[in-house]
């Protein structure tokens, strides 16, 4: 009998289907892979699972019996544990606290009994054979490596029946990555269940028995992971896509190059990347997720310190800080990842949002001009045709959509020619999806020079011009013409990196 | 105007409130409305609003001066001493005792803004390295009376208005064009919402954070040399009070203490509000210790409000978003 | 991995044993105590300097004088020290102590069951306004500093209306409680231990534990399922019970009530834990620490004495002291990030 049993589970956030009739079944004592590009409904599905979320339809059987715990405490009480990328660890707390948290072993005085801990610790990370981990090392002093390592001995401290790993080797260097997928065997082979979820085939290839992929919120097949190719799960993971989302793609690009970066390096996640975005072009940037792109975007802004030399329009620029870059005509403006937390002063209306980059615009001897300010506001309102009650409407209470027209119209009042956009398209419903793709081609065919990153594949391959692919800090390929495909970038950023 | 109202509720209530209080004032003591009475609210009050005016500044700004006490105090006694009763050295100590309010100022804002020192610890620093210093220099006894020109700026009339109701409106109208008609407070809001999203926006976060202390700087050593006016001399501690009421004046007139919103004209009411309160209670037979319940339970209430009206906003953000 | 995809890192450790088998970190464990250190030694200089100049302070009756200096302060700032971890502030301790003062001014008979009733009744005065504190902060979602703001100046007032002025009388064997002796030592001496046991306790127990975990990443702790709000009850209740202990040890000192004595102990409550390398971003600072900078702030003033210059240098140099040791620990804390990083 199989010990989870999903039928017609679907969840909906606000207009957004999230999952719709999704099914899943898999046994005890197997590791079953989750499959899907970004978006398709896996991590909603796992957070169902874990209790974070709970769903609006549908049914979850486990060993037969319906399931719908109330937190994630209840589901770990019922013995599903999972292991997320977001942490939910303590930095403060030593590695062997944040284990036990808030399930310590004690000594009469009430006290954390040490010893027990110690060696409870200890049993389990020789148990799993964990690497090499000091229990009593603050947890902040880690790399994110061994955070990832941490939480999933604090998913194991719970003795769990079922196991989900969302993603868990995407932060491990490859020895580690190595011994994930071993203990991801030994766990099975104790009569476990683990839910795996990775985009490396290679690692799926190696010790999933079964597989199920979703796709846009729903199950489109399960299979036996040997019988079947390579080729076959890539296919039935993209589908087949509407393509009139899209603008027409015209070429644009001149000879003139707008932003040349060489020899680019940040922290350790963006290494010694060269590349040239020219005038009236769109330049993708692709990949899966924490190769460098967010590192190379920031760096770019002046929001991270990096080093390496940028021109733009033929001129060397020293970026060190948002200031410098955004310097009118000449600059660089950015689309920020996390529109709430970078982007938009949420607690103000709508035009302080839009001026803000550009307050000299409408200064006359000091003083601000409302009479001009309106103007500049309208002028974007129009242009970008943002739905707002009055330009004073609280930035916070638009929809997502049109909090993104009011950041790209508040990087466009900057008058920088090179943008640069970080997904963004996240969050955002159809129809604005569909314009601002069309106002991106709009944008180039004015020559403005656009590099643009997305978390969905399919809009790098029908709206960019060129695409990068990053992997691992650096650029692992450039795609043009009839190579920019979603199969073509998958196997630059996926088939091709180091097997486990 | 009801879009003006909506926005700017909280201060609209401050106003309100300080009416009622006013009212129910008059009620309890008849001559309480009287000309000279209110003149005399009026010039109480100003001490306690221009202090409340950097204090303002630097709260919207996401901080807080605990330095104001003896950088005002300090202003007091250091003029006391070097004008020794005589108007003409006014001409130099003024400035000058202003430059050294601004120059503290820059202390805190430095080091709060470039060396990251938690705003309460480092205005707390050179608040009781002030005093020290002060005590030191004045070995503790009192110091000579106030020069006649600055006791005409504090209790003063020109036309049967006080100078210093002048001086505070004019003051009132810089910080309103600061505030609202100039680049700097946009910069000052924008900082104060989200330090993260000023500084992508290109919002130039250190020099703003150490302008704001730079103010609250200047506006402590001046209220500082209009009290000793006032009170005739200076005297050591007489800034103590002004801690609480700068901070309570500011929160008051509806600026959450998080920063990022709040006008100076709300603090004016603010400042009235305590300074009436102050009146009302002598007038009801009450003690000082009962004033000092009613500024505390005044402070809860308006705070309360304004928690309230952000919980009704997130409501409203978290409906959009589902 | 290629010896290009992560520079940095590589460059940092060249040995792959190393990652293997990572010894101590002797460095980011010194980096990690810096603050603390820094106080150490702060005190180490000043008793140093004070016992070359003055005859009898390495003594018995030193230690006991000087304990008994710093004991008021150092109770107000354990509660503070618990609140700080949290990752809040508590003004509202000035209140308290003024409250607590007057009440056993006015209250205190020669009676011990009168006087141990209201002893009891301090005590729990103190607990239940903190716990209310708390339920403020989390409730109305408000900001501990303008709450406990608020709190400060009702709790003065009420003070004022219990006791207009300094006075009251405090019963002579309470005042004596302060210099009773056992094996040499008087009681604040062995009040200092007792609270650094409770301490030891209190950081092992569960609900230390998560008020420090609450302090350190509010959300993670949320995600972790830890109540916010129970948290913050425990913790400003805390605060307040430690304030009001600090109220009966200090009508000891002074033999008296006093409305306003109160506010003298709230900034140099955080003071003392922040010299004592205590953060105020929470998450972080023991209360040995808390209570070494206590001495500091205290010795200072006979160290002033024994130099011969004037008293008034004292705030000086405490302002002084409170800012190198808050410079410390920002520069430590940058120097653990950028290796962290």
């Amino acid at each position: 009998m199989d010990l989870v049993t999903v039928k017609g589970l679907s969840k909906r956030y606000g207009g957004i289907v999230a999952l719709s009739e999704a099914t899943f079944s898999a046994r005890a004592g197997e590791v079953h892979a989750l499959l899907g590009e970004n978006g398709a409904g896996k991590s909603t599905f796992i957070q169902i699972l874990s209790g974070a979320v709970k769903h609006d339809g549908g049914s979850i059987l486990v060993d037969g019996t319906d399931y719908r715990p109330a937190n994630p405490d209840a589901a770990q009480a019922l013995g599903i544990a999972a292991v997320f990328q977001e942490l939910s660890l303590i930095p403060d707390l030593s590695v062997e606290q944040n284990i036990w948290f808030r399930h310590e072993p004690r000594t009469l005085l009430r006290t954390v009994n040490r010893g027990e801990m110690r060696r409870k610790t200890l049993a389990l990370l020789e148990k799993y054979d964990f690497p090499a981990l000091r229990p009593d090392q603050e947890l902040r002093r880690l790399t994110l490596a061994e955070r990832q390592i941490v939480e999933i001995a604090k998913g194991l401290a719970k003795d769990p029946r079922i196991l989900i790993l969302d993603e868990a080797t995407s932060a491990l260097p490859a020895r580690e990555a190595e011994w994930l997928l071993k203990l991801t065997r030994q766990l099975a082979a104790e009569g476990r269940l683990v839910i795996f979820i990775s985009h490396r085939m290679a690692e799926v290839r190696a010790i999933a028995d079964r597989l199920t992929i979703f796709r846009n919120g729903s199950t489109v097949a399960a299979h036996e992971a040997n019988a079947v190719s390579d080729n076959e799960i890539v296919t039935q993971m993209i589908g087949r896509h509407l393509d009139r989302l899209y603008p027409e793609r015209v070429a644009t690009a001149t000879d003139c190059i707008a932003l040349r970066v060489k020899n680019f390096s940040s922290g350790s996640r963006l290494s010694q990347v060269d590349f040239a975005l020219r005038e009236g072009e769109v330049l993708g940037v692709g990949g899966l997720q924490g190769h460098g792109q967010r590192e190379l975007f920031q760096a770019l802004f002046g929001a991270s310190k990096a080093s390496g030399s940028i021109e733009l329009w033929g001129k060397p620029t020293l970026i060190n800080n948002p200031r410098q870059a955004l310097t009118g005509k000449d600059g660089i403006a950015l689309v920020p990842e996390d529109r709430r937390g970078q982007g938009l002063l949420l607690t103000k209306s709508v035009r302080e949002n839009l001026t803000l980059s550009v307050i000299k615009r409408f200064t006359e001897n000091g003083l601000l001009s409302r009479q001009k300010e309106a103007a500049l506001v309208k002028e974007m309102v129009d242009f970008l045709r943002i739905k707002a009650g009055t330009s004073e409407q609280l930035a916070g209470t638009l929809s997502g959509g049109n909090q993104q027209k009011v950041i790209f119209g508040k990087m466009l009042l900057t008058q920088a020619r090179v943008l640069l956009l970080y997904d963004p398209t996240r969050g955002v419903d159809v129809g604005t999806k569909g314009e601002i793709f069309q106002l991106m081609r709009d944008l180039a065919a004015k020559g403005y020079a656009i590099l643009f990153h997305s978390s969905d594949m399919p809009e790098l391959v029908h709206v960019a011009d060129r695409v990068m692919v990053m992997r691992n800090g650096g650029i692992a390929a450039a795609l043009e013409g009839d190579h920019i495909s979603e199969e073509g970038i998958l196997r630059a950023a996926m088939l091709e990196t180091r097997v486990a | 105007m009801s879009a003006f109202l909506a926005r700017n509720r909280l201060i609209v209530l401050a106003y309100a409130g300080m009416v009622v209080l006013l009212l129910v004032t008059a009620l309890f003591s008849p001559g309480f409305l009287s000309v000279s009475n209110m003149r005399s609210t009026v010039v109480l009050a100003a001490f306690v609003g221009i202090v409340a005016l950097g204090q303002t500044f630097v709260i919207i700004g996401g901080g807080i001066d605990l330095s104001v006490p003896w950088v005002l105090n300090s202003a007091a006694i250091i003029m006391a001493l070097l004008c020794g009763g005589q108007d003409l050295p006014l001409v130099w100590v003024m400035p000058l005792l202003l430059a050294g309010g601004a120059f503290i100022g820059l202390i805190n804002g430095v080091g709060v803004a470039q060396f990251g020192v938690p705003p309460i610890i480092m205005t707390l620093a050179t608040n009781v390295i002030l005093q020290g210093l002060i005590l030191v220099l004045t070995g503790g006894s009192p110091t000579p009376s106030a020069p006649a020109l600055i006791q005409f700026l504090s209790v003063g009339r020109i036309g049967g208005f006080p100078v210093i109701a002048l001086i505070w409106l004019a003051l009132t109208l810089v910080a309103t064009l600061l505030l609202s008609k100039a680049a700097f407070g946009r910069h000052l809001y924008a900082l104060g919402t989200s330090a993260t999203v000023a500084e992508f926006s290109g919002v130039p976060t250190a020099r703003t954070t150490i302008l704001t202390y730079v103010i609250s700087g200047l506006t402590a050593a001046f209220a500082g040399m209009l009290l000793t006016g006032y009170s005739g001399q200076a005297y050591l501690g007489m800034g103590d009070a002004y801690l609480f009421t700068s901070i309570a004046a500011v929160a008051i007139g509806g600026a959450s203490i998080l920063g990022g919103s709040g006008h100076y004209l709300g603090t004016v009411a603010g400042a009235m509000v305590l300074t009436i309160l102050t009146g009302l209670l002598p007038a009801l037979n009450l003690s000082s210790g009962a004033l000092l319940i009613v500024y505390g339970a005044v402070i809860l209430l308006t705070v309360s409000i304004g928690s309230e009206t952000f919980a009704g906003l997130g409501g409203r953000l978290r409906r959009k978003e589902s | 991995m290629s010896a290009a995809e992560r520079p940095l890192e590589m460059a940092q450790r060249p040995a792959e044993e190393k990652q293997a088998r990572p010894g101590i970190d002797w460095r980011g464990r010194l980096l990690d105590r810096a603050p603390f250190l820094v106080a150490c030694l702060m005190l180490a200089l000043i008793v140093a300097i004070y016992g070359s100049l003055q005859s009898g302070v390495f003594t018995l009756d030193e230690i006991n004088l000087d304990t008994a200096a710093a004991m008021t302060l150092m109770l107000a700032a354990t509660g503070q020290t618990i609140v700080l971890v949290r990752g809040g502030i508590d003004l509202s301790i000035g209140g308290m102590i003024s409250l607590g003062t007057v009440i056993a001014a006015t209250r205190f008979t020669d009676d011990p069951s009168t006087t141990a009733l209201w002893t009891l009744i301090i005590l729990a005065l103190g607990f239940l306004i903190g716990a209310l504190n708390g339920l403020l902060i989390s409730l109305l979602k408000l900001q501990p500093f303008l709450v406990t703001l608020a709190t400060w100046s009702i709790l003065n007032g009420v003070a004022m209306i219990i006791l207009p002025t300094d006075g009251g009388s405090i019963p002579v064997w309470w005042v004596g409680f302060a210099s009773a002796q056992l094996f040499g030592l008087t009681s604040p001496v062995w009040m200092l231990l007792a609270l650094l046991l409770f301490w030891w306790w209190f950081r092992a127990t569960r609900v230390g534990i998560t008020i420090q975990a609450a302090g350190s990443n509010e959300k993670s702790a949320f995600l972790s399922g830890v109540s916010i709000t129970r948290v913050n009850l425990v913790t400003y209740g805390l605060s307040g019970l430690f304030a009001a202990g600090a109220a009966l040890f200090l009508v000891t000192q002074t033999g008296a009530g006093s409305p306003t004595i109160g506010k003298d102990y709230i900034l140099p409550s955080v003071a003392a834990a922040v010299i004592g390398g205590v953060s105020l971003f929470g998450g972080r600072g023991h209360l040995a620490g808390t209570l070494i900078g206590a001495f500091v702030l205290t010795l200072i003033g006979n160290l002033v004495f024994v130099l011969h210059v004037s008293s008034y240098w004292q705030p000086v140099a405490s302002g002084v002291i409170l800012l190198l040791s808050v410079l410390a620990s920002s520069v430590a804390e940058k120097a653990a990030r950028n290796r962290v990083q």
